[in-house]
């Protein structure tokens, strides 16, 4: 059993790193302060071939596939969580939507610019009424000769005001819920009626826009449908399961800075004469955090290693978001009690990893919808259905 | 045993939670967005009370027992945390200490002030390499015939910004002492203001000292006695602490409830999923748990006998307990749990600092166990 | 137009802690890396062909590394990098090589490819600061050198590159073939493409010459330099000290740096 990363991930993830600690890491506090992530950035991170990181190289992308991801997300997720956010929504479930679902002519017009970086993507699913609840969406999309007409509005969709493509979810015919009623359309931002509503003032990721987008007579033509008509439900699962793995990526990032300054800080902090390190209050929270870390980092890279090699992952990848997200949570909740004072303090970067992980047991899926999810798929076999 | 509220201190409960719910609550978004401290809601407070809790109605004050006292915390807490703790720290750190260990002219002279709204008490113990290590402090108070020059510098000053009267630990000859120390004193600067997580509303600064003249009249108790008054001030700011956990948590639940009846997924409200109805259940029970030790350490208080142990014990595990709390209600709230508008966002960021402030709960843990030992005949270090 | 760069793999400096109390360097990360020395010859050879895309004739630049069998990862980054080949120098007889045996290995191997119009090396490596490869191949090859170089264009007649010099720069025309050694804050590495990295490691080759295939012997081989010891210089007393109240001092520095012209 060969645990290595293969040399060309290795090299990959020197090669990320360099780019975080350098183009984002001293902007982070910025990006945080003035809520966004600079355009200016995310065109050099697309430059680089960060915007399409799994994709073929067919496609535009860096054909470095759900691995190469995760470690790309890991080393964002190091930095700067708001980046980590925009990326993610746009490689993790819009454009990966595409690449899962499209036809060769999708792929052509919409994955490979998408790919490239030159089109930012969002993922249009969760309304006021449907947020865990994602098959009570109302958007509706009606047939109308050649094209359908979208109408509805969405909300807390990352990327919404600066996506030029976003993948949204209509109800096709409310008659057969959810298996069957829900399609999937590619719809282009700059359509007549497309329109963006409020932008959320959030605890944290600040840097990534959540925004309200507003469909009023969308019109999109048939050979937008992405998927199969009416199946959108499983598209949009589809997407979630891959995108769950990644997000457990960026979790693994957060809690690793969270332990190295936790580290860094213990050792120079002195209380009573000797370094705070020295207390056991303080080290045993450090190797907690050691631990969960290692098991986060091997379920996250065997996970996308299911992935790669197109093995089952459903519970595997709910697993990473589920553990990722606490993880995180609980490290970045040690370093604070850690460093003190200063961990509450906006002059030191701790507080913000605090509030910026909180939102990663909500979203994509809440940590209770995990939960189900897993516990669904294990009793399945035995016929027993678990569901919301 | 009969654990009934008296009929006077349900009339203030009642009209402490009046004042907050119509007063404070509705501002608490703004003060926490704007970082602003409630001046104008903390001068209309004074009417009511809210200054002079401690102080003995024979001093024109309120003359409340402790647990009225925790009962008023309470209510400023579940309306707004940040003027809660603002109005703690003056009570607890300042006038109580002044009541307890100052001269009759002492008394005399600051009490009216700070009773009357005129002047806001701040506590200044903190130093940059003195923390959980208090009694490492480097402030120095070196005598000069009727006064003492104060040098050095505080942090994390809650209301220094507004405060009109510090009181200082400082060491003198014979050890750690406390002074008060006005604050347009020559010598005495109000630096840098903190930017927090939460408790944006509070005002937390550094002070810096540099040879500010104070009268030996205002040194308060004697020379080398000062950490017995801050660690007895501690008792009361635990306590507090501890109240305000309970406020806080309260409200957080009274938020969750109330969203979780109107927010529908899968066709009912989340109130009717199992997950969310044990939520519920296991912050009230926490709620219920940290109600028994505030009010078990407050009659400890009122009936006269040392409850230093079981602030610290209060403290311990209401600070953790607010954070679990409003961590698991924050989560009740989904995606809306995290956007400003909805309060339970920042009552996490504002419980986050209850295992921080007043003595982190690490030191808390110390304190309990060494009183442990102590009485098995053993010293523990820290 | 062919450019060849010698390039280097070192220990990562950033995982080297040095403690001259303990009088040793502590290696607490081994990690190696592509020197950034090396990093900034091949982005001076890369602005050289982007420079010229319009013009006539094929470009191409080739990545030499004289080193271990894990060199390989420092050629595979170059190639990331944007360069068109790379080639190993590996035996287990170059492992004593001091740098004028390294020098006679990558001289070796520049004349089996049949020689090149510009080699590029980086004015020092991170490791060693020796200096010497650059001047060393120029000497064996025949060449001209320029050293010290921060900027680089071709010309009619060939090469001008202005190099350091005294208190500024000089200007210097060379013609072709010519040895350039570059400073390494004026050519900044760029990033290499992800897309590049996966393609780096799966699809190209780096073929590995061993002494008998660069026709190198024990004689060609052995070291001028022998290692005898390894010590710290004694710490140098530099600098001036000022000494009073701060309004006092800072009047002394401020009449000091006038004096030193670093400010007006």
């Amino acid at each position: 059993m060969d645990f290595s990363f293969p040399k060309e991930y290795r090299l990959l993830r020197r090669v990320v790193r360099e780019i975080c600690e350098t183009e984002i890491k001293p902007i982070a506090k910025k990006i945080d302060r003035e809520h966004g992530v600079p355009s200016e950035l995310v065109k050099k991170l697309a430059s680089l071939g960060l915007m399409g990181v799994p994709f073929p190289q067919e496609y535009g992308g860096m054909g470095a596939g759900e691995i190469g991801y995760c470690i790309v997300a890991e080393e964002l997720g190091r930095v700067c969580s708001s980046t980590t956010t925009v990326v993610g929504a746009h490689i993790g479930i819009a454009a990966m939507s595409i690449h899962l679902d499209g036809t060769e002519e999708q792929k052509r017009k919409y994955l490979v610019p998408l790919a490239q970086g030159r089109h930012i993507g969002a993922f249009g699913l969760t309304e006021a009424a449907a947020g865990s609840d994602a098959a009570a969406i109302k958007t509706t999309a009606v047939r109308d000769g050649n094209e359908y007409v979208i109408n509805g509005t969405k909300v807390f969709i990352t990327n919404g005001d600066i996506a030029d493509t976003i993948v949204i979810m209509a109800v096709t015919d409310a008659s057969l819920g959810a298996y069957g009623g829900i399609t999937a359309f590619i719809v282009e931002t700059d359509s007549p009626g497309y329109s963006i509503g409020s932008l959320e003032n959030k605890m944290g990721i600040r840097g990534s826009t959540t925004a309200e987008c507003v469909l009023q007579d969308v019109h999109v033509p048939k050979e937008n449908v992405l998927g199969r008509f009416g199946a959108g439900f499983l598209t949009f699962m589809k997407s979630l399961d891959i995108g769950r793995a990644s997000l457990g990526a960026g979790c693994l990032g957060g809690a690793q800075v969270a332990m190295e300054a936790s580290i860094q800080w213990a050792k120079a902090r002195e209380q009573f004469g000797v370094p705070v390190a020295t207390k056991q209050a303080v080290h045993f929270m450090i190797s907690e955090m050691f631990v969960e870390i290692e098991a986060l980092r091997s379920l996250v890279y065997r996970t996308a290693w299911l992935i790669d090699t197109h093995q089952p992952h459903i519970m595997e990848a709910a697993a990473c978001k589920l553990f990722g997200s606490e993880t995180a949570g609980r490290c970045s909740n040690k370093a604070l009690q850690i460093h003190g004072a200063l961990g509450y303090s906006r002059d030191c970067e701790i507080e913000r990893g605090w509030r910026d992980q909180r939102i990663t047991e909500i979203y994509e899926g809440t940590n209770e919808i995990q939960r189900i999810v897993i516990a669904s798929n294990l009793f399945r076999p035995y016929g027993v259905k678990v569901s919301t | 045993m009969d654990l009934r509220l008296s009929e006077d201190q349900l009339m203030f409960k009642r009209m402490f939670s009046d004042f907050c719910a119509k007063e404070i609550r509705p501002r608490g978004e703004h003060i926490d967005q704007a970082e602003e401290p409630p001046v104008e809601l903390l001068n209309k407070a004074v009417d009511q009370g809210f200054w002079a809790a401690l102080v003995p109605e024979s001093m024109d004050g309120c003359g409340l027992d402790v647990y009225t006292y925790t009962l008023m915390l309470e209510e400023l807490a579940r309306a707004d945390m940040s003027t809660a703790v603002t109005l703690a720290a003056h009570n607890s750190l300042v006038v109580k200490p002044l009541l307890d260990h100052g001269t009759d002219d002492q008394r005399a002279r600051f009490v009216p002030g700070l009773a009357m709204g005129e002047t806001l008490g701040a506590f200044a113990l903190t130093e940059p390499g003195a923390g959980s290590d208090a009694a490492a402090l480097r402030t120095t108070a070196v005598r000069d015939g009727d006064f003492y020059r104060l040098t050095g510098t505080k942090v994390w000053v809650g209301n220094g910004g507004l405060a009109g009267l510090f009181l200082v630990l400082a060491r003198a000859d014979r050890g750690i002492t406390a002074f008060l120390i006005e604050r347009d004193t020559p010598g005495l600067t109000v630096g840098y203001r903190e930017k927090t997580l939460g408790l944006r509303g509070v005002s937390f600064t550094t002070l810096y000292l540099d040879g500010a003249r104070v009268p030996v009249g205002q040194r308060l108790g004697d020379e080398g006695k000062g950490l017995d008054l801050a660690q007895h001030a501690l008792d009361y700011s635990r306590l507090g602490l501890g109240a305000m956990a309970l406020g806080a948590c309260e409200r957080s639940l009274e938020e969750a409830v109330l969203f979780s009846m109107d927010h529908i997924q899968f066709s009912v409200p989340i109130a009717q999923k199992q997950i969310i109805q044990n939520y519920i259940a296991n912050a009230k029970a926490s709620i219920e748990a940290i109600r028994g030790l505030v009010t078990q350490t407050a009659w400890l208080a009122d009936s006269g006998q040392d409850f230093s142990q079981l602030a610290s014990i209060t403290k311990l595990f209401s600070g953790h307990t607010a954070y679990e709390v409003t961590n698991k209600l924050l989560q009740v709230h989904g995606g809306y749990g995290y956007m400003k508008e909805y309060a339970i966002e920042r009552y996490y960021r504002d419980c986050r600092a209850l295992e921080i402030v007043g003595g982190t709960s690490q030191i808390q843990q110390y304190l309990v166990a060494r009183d442990i030992y102590r009485a098995e005949g053993l010293e523990i270090r820290p | 137009m062919r450019i060849i760069v010698p390039v280097k793999q070192i220990l990562d400096p950033r995982g080297i802690t040095v403690r001259r109390d303990k009088e040793r360097i502590f290696v607490n990360q081994e990690e190696y890396i592509l020197d950034p020395g090396s990093k900034a010859a091949l982005e001076a050879a890369l602005r050289l062909k982007e420079a010229a895309l319009d013009a006539a004739g094929g470009w191409e630049i080739l990545a030499l590394c004289a080193g271990k069998a894990q060199a390989d990862d420092a050629l595979r980054e170059a190639l990331a990098m944007g360069c068109d080949a790379a080639y190993l120098l590996c035996d287990k007889a170059f492992e004593d090589a001091d740098i004028s045996a390294t020098a006679r290995i990558l001289t070796a191997a520049i004349q089996k490819l049949e020689g090149a119009d510009l080699v590029i090396t980086g004015r020092e490596s991170g490791d060693t600061g020796a200096g010497q490869i650059g001047p060393r191949l120029a000497e064996a090859l025949g060449m001209a050198q320029v050293t010290d170089v921060h900027t680089a264009s071709l010309v009619e007649g060939g090469l001008r590159a202005v190099r350091r010099w005294a208190d500024g720069f000089c200007a210097v025309v060379a013609q072709l073939p010519v040895l350039l050694t570059v400073a390494p804050v004026a050519f900044p590495p760029r990033y290499p493409l992800g897309a590049r990295v996966m393609s780096a490691y799966r699809e190209w080759q780096v073929p590995v010459w061993d002494a008998a295939e660069l026709g190198l012997d024990e004689a060609a081989l052995a070291p001028l330099l022998s290692f005898r010891r390894e010590s710290f210089p004694p710490p140098l007393d530099i600098g001036e000290r000022f000494e009073g109240d701060p309004a006092g001092m800072a009047e002394d520095i401020l009449a000091a740096l006038r004096a030193q012209k670093t400010v007006r």
